[in-house]
């Protein structure tokens, strides 16, 4: 283990777990001093090929208070069968399932062909589902119909109206539904015709969906249809509550407009009001949004306390409520697709992969997760950041401090796979000046308690421990055990946090405050000379990082619709590492005769007249093919079999990009674009503007495209950087 | 192997929406992610080198956009090994076998058998409908409505459940369903149900009814060992 890099690169392969610093500072006011908090990214069903489960109970610390698992930091007795706690040193003496629920909330308001696509998808599904899974049907328009599902040949369904708000008990009575007197949940199945195993009701549910009508009710030239989102996903959710409280299971949304009706509506009928925009909200025009804003926060609390997961994949050419809905999948871990139609390979591949298998045929998903984390005494735990509600568990390792959803060491993710990452931020209270603990080492263990997709509730702990360093003496060391990565994505999601809730502008301010910090801390430089300034390579990236974050849309929010907004946060605070930098600063290869593949500078002046550019932002892959080029492509020399190898040079990116479509969740657009063509702006609006037409002659000809806009550019903004860096006053 | 392809995404109703790719491309790529693309290029600004080095232009590039340029250059690389099926630039490519058309009543005999074994002992309203959707699928097979395709794997998924492996049907009946619903839809649940019900019978009954084809090759064994027996009859007397 040569270097950081490789021991950064172990830790995340083994551990799921990316952490902003790997040494850390010993004391409170020198972690205070350090910037970047002390945190770490962890995926807590990183898939780990290589690590069958144990078939036994977890072996706990004794002490009522700690319970932490035995793990390989703890020292054992063998001879003596004891061994002893590295969290509490407490020494320590050496010693069934229930099915998945899948609830579909159908929006009928669609146009004929959206329909027929989703009615088909869902039909699909039913194939794809786990084989004992339970499923149910609710279908909604301006009525909401709750589909009673048997295997006799008349189908039934009660009826609600989509205005009257109605409390739990009063749904589960129109419903039959009694108080479940048994715990056993094959019984309890018996009991709700609501929700039925799927291999029971496979053939009517295949009919009854092949039978979907378009919802009724006509609709008046100018008006919106009228649909009652809010009272179908509330009898969504009491029906889950009182039938499988504490199991997992997963409502899956598909809607096809806003609601503009009932409670949680998002918009009136009248297509002469538009649906707002982030100009209206920022003058406070959105009338139904704060209220639309509370009924789903509040349905989506219930969900989680329940352990239920909700999906919304909404697929619509305008806005269909995802800012005020967001909410219901960003509490419970569930997915949120946002497309244009049902009829799109975007929504069908993405909706398969829902269902996607592992190496070993096993679903993906997983759900009721709880995630514990504990801490040995000189930490503290500030709080998390990604899909989870807080299980408010109080005790010695909560500090006071919050840092996104905080006073708590317990957290709830009701659904998640393989790749969903948390976010967890830690306070280091040691006080300045007093020696470096025992032993050297701070730990931190995760424990994750879920049900796997196969039924079976499993346990994965993860315990890891790093190194302290007095930050007088081991600056250095401290220094270079810095994963930029991994704090530029831990610093972007408390922005993205404070976005939430905060104004925009001050968002940035404090990001660059942050930044202008950390530079003036680690970066090498002679004061009030900014051209001295140099940072070494544990830091090269970090401020471009920071540069693309400012741009980005999860901060720059007017060039989006807030439902568009809401969509790219809500996949950026729940991806792994790479994904997510891919999202603040897009990947660019280039592809050309004159070498292999390259990265290249997101950057105007990489955009050459010779060179194809793929670049993955991950919610848009795009092939941009340059002058040159474009031109060979259009005289047609790739037919030619002399130029066998333009024919080449051209599939590259191609294959490259197969490759990501092929894997990931979700699908994302595919543009194939040239030098001219219209869709090029997707890449011009990524790059930095290094050259505008301010200064396009600065450094000779031929160097690169010229952008028109009036962004600072990346070398405007290092300059100022560096200016405030060395400055004595900032 | 038509079984690897790659169709266009919709692009009249969803803007640069992704090409499609088969049930069996989809789940053929499971393993590791291998994260070709992750490199990224510090800025210059930071390293000491001057802004703007842009690569070496080609000789062949001229200095106006009006001018046509040169042909590329000729020759040079090594082309790659081709994976199975490829997205070709602004389209779409698959392998196309030519696969004869399958008999219908090879495909629909074990179908059959499996049918009636299962009359046996599951319920009857279950097996009318299984049955009235095997109706479906023949008369859509017959009316020209299904595609070669279609055909081909519900020919391999009958071999499958001829042969008793359930799971290998159960995966083509997947693959029908995710590649060709708008053909299947409406009767695909049938042999669904029809290889879950079958795969849970008492495998004496599976036994007791050979399925036709096998009971024909049996026939057909017995046939061909008469003459030798006769033959070795005669030498002996």
């Amino acid at each position: 283990m040569a270097t950081f890099q490789e021991f950064i690169q172990q830790n995340e392969d083994r551990d799921g777990v990316r952490c902003s610093w790997n040494l850390w500072p010993s004391s409170r006011l020198e972690a205070t001093r350090m910037v970047v908090p002390v945190s770490c990214l962890f995926t807590p069903l990183k898939e780990r090929p290589n690590l069958p489960p144990v078939q036994y109970e977890p072996v706990l610390c004794s002490r009522a208070t700690c319970k932490a698992v035995l793990n390989p930091l703890c020292q054992v007795d063998f001879r003596a069968k004891i061994w002893a706690c590295n969290f509490c040193f407490q020494r320590n003496p050496r010693g069934p399932a229930a099915p998945l629920v899948f609830l579909y909330v159908v929006d009928t308001c669609l146009e004929e062909e959206d329909l027929q696509a989703l009615r088909e998808s869902l039909q699909m599904s039913l194939s794809l589902l786990p084989p004992n899974a339970l499923v149910g049907l609710i279908t909604f328009g301006r009525m909401i119909q709750v589909h009673e599902l048997s295997c006799e040949g008349i189908s039934k369904s009660y009826v609600f109206r989509g205005t009257k708000e109605l409390t739990p008990k009063q749904i589960h009575e129109m419903l039959g539904l009694m108080k479940p007197t048994t715990s056993v949940p094959q019984e309890a199945a018996a009991s709700c015709r609501f929700l039925q195993p799927v291999h029971k009701v496979d053939l009517n549910l295949t009919d009854l969906l092949g039978e979907l009508q378009r919802d009724p009710w006509p609709v008046p030239q100018g008006k919106r249809p009228l649909r009652s989102t809010g009272i179908a996903l509330s009898i969504a959710v009491a029906l889950l509550e009182g039938t499988f409280p504490n199991t997992g299971a997963r409502m899956m949304l598909f809607t096809g407009g806003p609601p503009t009706q009932g409670p949680g509506m998002v918009v009136g009928d009248e297509l002469k009001t538009p649906i707002r925009s982030w100009h209206d909200i920022q003058k406070d025009n959105a009338h139904h949004m704060k209220k639309a804003i509370k009924y789903h926060e509040a349905l989506a609390n219930r969900a989680a306390v329940n352990g239920h997961s909700i999906d919304i994949y909404a697929c619509a050419l305008d806005q269909t409520g995802l800012l005020e809905m967001k909410c219901l999948s960003n509490l419970t871990g569930g997915h949120i697709v946002m497309g244009d139609s049902f009829n799109t390979s975007l929504f069908k591949q993405t909706f398969q992969r829902v269902f996607s298998k592992d190496y070993n045929g096993e679903f993906r998903m997983a759900f009721g997760a709880s995630l514990e984390v504990k801490t040995s005494r000189e930490l503290k735990v500030s709080g998390a950041i990604g899909p989870c509600v807080s299980l408010n568990a109080k005790g010695p390792s909560v500090s006071e401090n919050e840092m996104g959803v905080g006073g708590t060491c317990q957290w709830k993710i009701c659904s998640l796979n393989p790749s969903t990452t948390l976010a967890l931020y830690f306070e280091v209270v040691n006080q300045h000046n007093s020696p470096i603990p025992q032993g050297g080492r701070g730990a931190i263990q995760f424990v994750t308690q879920y049900q796997h997709s196969n039924t079976q509730r499993r346990i994965r702990v993860t315990t890891i421990a790093r190194n302290w360093a007095d930050a007088q003496s081991q600056i250095q060391h401290i220094e270079a055990s810095f994963d930029q990565e991994a704090a530029a994505v831990l610093m972007a999601r408390l922005g993205v946090f404070r976005a939430e809730s905060e104004e925009g502008p001050d968002v940035l301010r404090w990001l660059d405050r942050q930044l202008i910090r950390l530079c003036q801390k680690f970066g090498q430089y002679n004061k009030e000379d900014p051209n001295s300034f140099r940072l070494s390579e544990s830091l090269s990236l970090y401020p471009q990082f920071m540069f693309h974050l400012r741009r980005s849309p999860f901060l720059q929010v007017f060039n989006n619709s807030p439902d568009e907004s809401s969509y790219y946060r809500h996949q950026f605070v729940r991806q792994d590492l790479t994904q997510s930098l891919i999202m603040i600063q897009p990947i660019l290869y280039s592809y050309s005769f004159h070498g292999p593949p390259e990265p290249v500078l997101l950057d105007s002046s990489s955009i050459l007249p010779d060179h194809i550019l793929l670049m993955d932002t991950f919610f848009q892959l795009v092939i941009y093919h340059g002058e040159t080029i474009a031109q060979w492509r259009k005289a047609g020399y790739q037919e030619m079999p002399e130029y066998e190898n333009f024919r080449q040079l051209l599939q590259a990116p191609v294959d490259d990009a197969q490759e990501i479509l092929q894997t990931r969740f979700p699908m994302p657009r595919y543009i194939d674009t040239e030098h001219g063509g219209s869709q090029a702006r997707f890449l011009l609006s990524k790059v930095n503007p290094s050259q505008t037409h301010n200064n396009l002659y600065a450094w000779g000809q031929e160097a690169g495209a010229p952008i028109l806009t009036d962004d600072v550019s990346l070398q405007v903004f290092m300059d100022h950087l560096k200016k405030l860096a060395v400055s004595s006053s900032a | 192997m038509d079984n690897f392809y790659i169709k266009p995404g919709n692009q009249e109703r969803g803007w640069n929406d992704p090409p499609q790719f088969s049930y069996d491309m989809q789940t053929s790529s499971v393993g590791p992610k291998r994260n070709v693309l992750n490199k990224r290029v510090p800025p210059p600004q930071l390293t000491g080198q001057s802004p703007g080095t842009g690569l070496p232009l080609s000789p062949a590039v001229s200095s106006g956009p009006s001018s046509s340029p040169g042909p590329p250059p000729v020759g040079g690389l090594t082309p790659p090994p081709p994976p199975k099926s490829r997205m070709s630039p602004g389209g779409v490519t698959g392998s196309v076998s030519a696969e004869n058309e399958p008999n219908l009543s090879d495909v629909q005999a074990p179908l059959l058998w499996a049918l009636t074994t299962c009359r046996q002992s599951v319920k009857k309203q279950v097996c009318d409908d299984v049955e009235r959707r095997l109706k479906l699928f023949e008369e859509m097979w017959k009316s020209g409505k299904l595609s070669l395709a279609v055909k081909c794997r519900m020919n391999r998924l009958s071999q499958e459940l001829n042969n008793k492996r359930w799971d290998a049907a159960d995966d083509i009946h997947r693959s029908l369903m995710v590649d060709y619903v708008n053909e299947v839809s409406q009767w695909m649940v049938g042999v669904k149900r029809l290889i879950a019900e079958t795969r849970n019978l008492n495998p004496e009954l599976l036994h007791t009814e050979e399925a036709p084809s096998n009971a024909e090759e049996k026939l057909h064994k017995a046939e061909e060992a008469l003459p030798q027996t006769e033959e070795a009859a005669q030498s002996n007397s």
